[in-house]
C-alpha cells in the first residue's frame, strides 16, 4: 500500500520508483539547482534587486580565466572535506565536523612553518610534505576523538563533531590573538605569512594547478580505497549493516576509528590548502564555512569522489561570486550561504522525486 | 557577598532560559520520532527577525513573528522528513545552513534598510543604521521579588523569563499527563502500534515538529530581546546545538531540562565571572570552548548512563514511518 493524500483535485499517491537511470538522476541535480537559482531570483527581485545582473556576475565567473583560477582555489578545501565526508558518510558516520577538522588541518601546516621560521627547524623543501602529513595527522586525530566516542562509548557522532568545531575555531583565535601572532604585525591578530616555498604555488605560480592536482589525487586515492582495498570494502559493510559487519567477523570500532581519521585526516589536508593555498598565513576566520560547504557537495556527487571534484568547483565558483556580487551589487556575502542552503534543500527534494513519483488520480474518492 | 551570588544566579538564569526554551520544543519533536536539527538555524531566525520587527513595530510583534516563522521553518522540515521521508540529519543541517544564511542576509545593514523602510516608512534614519534594539524591560514581579538572594535572581527578569517558568512545567504535564501527550509518546516509541491504535502518526509528528520550531523561534527572540540585544552575523554560536545535547541530557523530560539548562547557563556564567576575575585576561577563547566540551562530556555521560539503565531515547527517533514497510 502506498501514501495517499486527499486532496480536491482527486487523490494524490505517492510511489516507490522502482529503478532510475543515472541519466535521471543528473537531470534531477541539474533540475534542482535550477529551481535553486529561480527561487534566489525571486528573493532578490522582492529585495530589490536585479536578478539578471547578479546571474551573468555568477556565471560569468565560470567563463573567465581569472576567476575560474579563483574558483578552483576555493574549490581545494571543499574537495578535500567532501572526499573525507564521503568516506565517513559511506560508513554511515555523520561527521558534521569538517569545518573543525579544516581548522585543525591550518594549525598543523601553520605549526611546522613556524617551527621552521623561529627556529629553524627542517630545510626548507621539506616543509610542504611535512605540512601535509601533519595536517593529515591532526585533522584525522579531531575527527578521531568522536570516532573513538562512538567506537567505544557509543556515543552519537552528531553533536560532538560540531562542538568540536566551535572549539577548533576558539583554538586558531586563542593562537593567532597570543603565541602565534606575528610580532611585526602591528597587533593584527595574523600569523606571520609563509614563505613561497610553503605554498602551494609550485606549477605556473598559482595555487589552483597545485590545488587541483592534490584534489584529483586524493579523489583517486579514495576511489581505489573504496573500490579495490580490503578496509575500504569493511567501511561500506558497517555502513550497510553493523550486524552483518559482526557477523562477518569485522571488527567494527576498528572500522569506525580508521574511518574517522581518514575522513578527518582529508579535511586537514583541506586545512593546509586554505593557510598554504588560499590565504598565505593563518588568521581568525580562515575558513567561510568549506566544510559546510563540503556536506552539501557530497550530498550532491552522491559520494562519488570523481563526481565531487567537480562540484566543488562548481561551488568554488559560488564562493567567488559572492565577492563580484558584493563589490558590484552591494549584496551582502551571506546571500552565497542562503544560495547554498536552497540549492541543499532543493536537492534533496530532488532526491525524494528520484526514489518516489507522485501520481494524481483525478475523480476517484474513497 | 550575598550581591554577588545574587548577580551570579541571575545571570546563570538569564543564559539558562535561552536553552530552556529551545529545548522544551526540541524534547516534543525527538519524542515523536523527529529529531529537528534545524533549531540552530530557527533560533538564529528569530533573532534576526526580532531585531528587525522590534525596530519597526516593537517587542510584542517581533516575539510574535519570530515564533511564526520558526513554526514555518519546522514545516519545511515536517514535510521534508515525514512525507518524503528523507534523512532527518542532512534535512536538519540544511535548515541550519538556511537559517544562517537568510538571517545575515536580511540583518545586513544593506538589505535590512529596505525592509525597514516597506515595514514602517516613518521610521528615523538613526533607527535604519543601528545595530541594537531596546531590550526587553526587567519586570519585577512584587513581593516574590523582595525575598532575599532568590527574588532580586529569579522574579526580577523580563517576561519571557516568566513565560519558560510556566511553559517547562506545563510542557512536562501535557507530555506525561494528557491523552495528547500518550499519542505523542507512542508515535515516537512505535509507530506502527500507534497507527494501529487510531493515532494520526503524520499528524502528531507534524504538530510537534511545528512546536519545536515555535519555541526555538521564542528562544531566538529571548537570545536577542532578553539577553544580547545587538545584532551580529551568526550571533548563536552554536547555542542551538548546544540545546540539542541538553535535550538528551535531560533524558527527553521537560522538568529535568530546566536543570539541564540553568546547569550550561552556569558554565557560561562562569566563564564571563572569571573573564572579570583576570583569570584568563589574555586567553577569552580558552575560557569560551568551555560550554562546548561540557556538552561533549554530558554527552559521554549520558550515553554510558543509557546503556547502563536502557532508558530514554526514543525508539523510532530519526526513522521515517511508512505503512507500506
Amino acid at each position: 500500500m502506498s501514501l495517499r493524500i486527499k486532496t480536491r483535485f482527486g487523490i494524490l499517491r505517492i510511489e516507490r520508483r522502482l529503478s532510475y537511470t543515472r541519466m535521471f538522476s543528473a537531470a534531477m541535480s541539474i533540475l534542482s539547482i535550477a529551481l535553486a537559482f529561480a527561487v534566489v531570483g525571486i528573493i532578490l527581485v522582492i529585495m530589490g534587486l536585479d536578478p539578471i545582473r547578479a546571474f551573468s556576475l555568477i556565471f560569468g565567473v565560470y567563463v573567465k580565466p581569472p576567476l575560474l583560477l579563483e574558483s578552483i582555489k576555493q574549490s581545494i578545501p571543499i574537495c578535500l572535506s567532501a572526499l573525507g565526508l564521503g568516506i565517513a558518510f559511506k560508513m554511515n558516520f555523520w561527521n558534521i565536523g569538517a569545518e573543525g577538522q579544516l581548522y585543525m588541518g591550518m594549525i598543523a601546516s601553520t605549526g611546522i612553518v613556524l617551527l621552521h621560521e623561529y627556529y629553524g627547524f627542517f630545510q626548507g623543501w621539506m616543509l610542504l610534505p611535512l605540512m601535509l602529513a601533519s595536517s593529515f595527522i591532526l585533522g584525522g586525530a579531531w575527527c578521531l576523538i568522536t570516532g573513538f566516542l562512538k567506537a567505544k562509548l557509543s556515543v552519537n557522532e552528531i553533536l560532538p563533531t560540531l562542538m568540536l568545531n566551535y572549539v577548533a575555531i576558539l583554538v586558531v583565535d586563542f593562537l593567532v590573538h597570543g603565541p602565534w601572532r606575528d610580532p611585526k604585525g602591528y597587533g593584527f591578530p595574523l600569523s606571520i605569512e609563509f614563505p613561497s616555498y610553503a605554498k602551494l604555488t609550485l606549477i605556473y605560480g598559482s595555487s589552483a594547478y597545485t590545488g587541483l592536482l592534490l584534489s584529483i589525487a586524493a579523489a583517486a586515492a579514495v576511489f581505489v580505497l573504496m573500490e579495490y582495498t580490503r578496509p575500504g570494502f569493511e567501511i561500506k559493510v558497517v555502513g550497510q549493516s553493523v550486524n552483518v559487519a559482526r557477523y562477518a567477523g569485522i571488527s567494527v570500532s576498528g572500522v569506525i576509528m580508521l574511518g574517522s581519521f581518514l575522513s578527518g585526516g582529508l579535511a586537514g589536508v583541506g586545512g593546509l590548502s586554505i593557510v598554504s593555498g588560499i590565504i598565505g598565513r593563518l588568521r581568525p576566520g580562515a575558513s567561510p564555512g568549506y566544510g559546510y560547504t563540503a556536506i552539501i557537495v557530497a550530498s550532491l556527487a552522491g559520494l562519488n569522489p570523481w563526481l565531487i571534484v567537480v562540484t566543488s568547483i562548481f561551488f568554488g565558483g559560488l564562493l567567488t561570486a559572492g565577492g563580484a556580487l558584493q563589490m558590484n551589487m552591494g549584496i551582502p556575502g551571506s546571500a552565497t550561504q542562503m544560495i547554498e542552503a536552497i540549492i541543499f534543500l532543493l536537492i534533496l527534494v530532488g532526491e525524494f522525486l528520484k526514489r518516489y513519483r507522485l501520481i494524481l488520480e483525478r475523480g476517484v474518492r474513497d | 557577598m550575598i550581591e554577588w551570588i545574587e548577580s551570579v544566579l541571575r545571570l546563570t538564569i538569564q543564559v539558562g532560559t535561552i536553552y530552556l526554551l529551545a529545548s522544551l520544543g526540541e524534547i516534543y519533536a525527538e519524542r515523536s520520532g523527529i529529531l529537528n536539527l534545524g533549531l540552530e538555524g530557527i533560533m538564529i531566525m528569530g533573532a534576526a527577525l526580532s531585531f528587525i520587527f522590534t525596530l519597526a513595530y516593537g517587542h510584542l510583534a517581533a516575539i510574535l513573528i519570530s515564533i511564526i516563522v520558526g513554526v514555518l521553518m519546522s514545516l519545511i522540515l515536517a514535510v521534508m522528513s515525514v512525507h518524503m521521508r528523507l534523512n532527518q540529519v542532512v534535512t536538519g543541517l540544511a535548515l541550519t545552513m538556511l537559517g544562517l544564511g537568510l538571517s545575515g542576509f536580511i540583518a545586513s545593514p544593506e538589505i535590512r534598510r529596505g525592509i525597514l523602510l516597506t515595514l514602517n516608512p516613518s521610521l528615523p534614519e538613526n533607527l535604519l543604521t543601528t545595530q541594537e534594539a531596546p531590550k526587553l524591560p526587567e519586570a519585577p514581579i512584587p513581593l516574590l521579588s523582595e525575598i532575599p538572594i532568590l527574588g532580586g535572581s529569579f522574579f526580577n527578569q523580563n517576561v519571557l523569563v516568566y513565560v519558560s517558568y510556566v511553559a517547562a512545567p506545563l510542557m512536562w504535564f501535557i507530555l506525561f499527563k494528557t491523552r495528547f501527550g500518550l499519542s505523542l509518546r507512542s508515535v515516537g516509541e512505535n509507530p506502527a502500534a500507534a497507527d494501529a491504535l487510531g493515532v494520526n502518526v503524520y499528524l502528531v509528528r507534524y504538530l510537534a515538529t511545528m512546536i519545536s520550531g515555535g519555541f526555538a523561534g521564542l528562544a531566538g527572540a529571548y537570545l536577542f530581546l532578553g539577553f544580547q540585544p545587538f545584532w551580529q552575523e551568526g550571533l548563536t554560536a552554536g547555542k542551538g546545538f548546544i540545546a540539542l545535547s541538553l535535550v538528551i541530557l535531560s533524558t527527553w523530560n521537560p522538568l529535568r531540562a530546566i536543570l539541564g539548562a540553568y546547569l550550561f547557563g552556569g558554565v557560561e556564567t562562569l566563564q564571563y565571572r572569571l573573564q572579570l576575575f583576570g583569570l584568563g585576561a589574555q586567553s577569552p577563547y580558552i575560557l569560551a570552548m568551555l560550554p562546548y566540551l561540557v556538552a561533549i562530556i554530558t554527552l559521554v555521560l549520558i550515553s554510558y548512563e543509557n546503556i547502563r539503565k536502557r532508558i530514554g531515547v526514543p525508539a523510532s527517533l530519526g526513522i521515517p514511518y511508512s505503512r507500506e514497510e
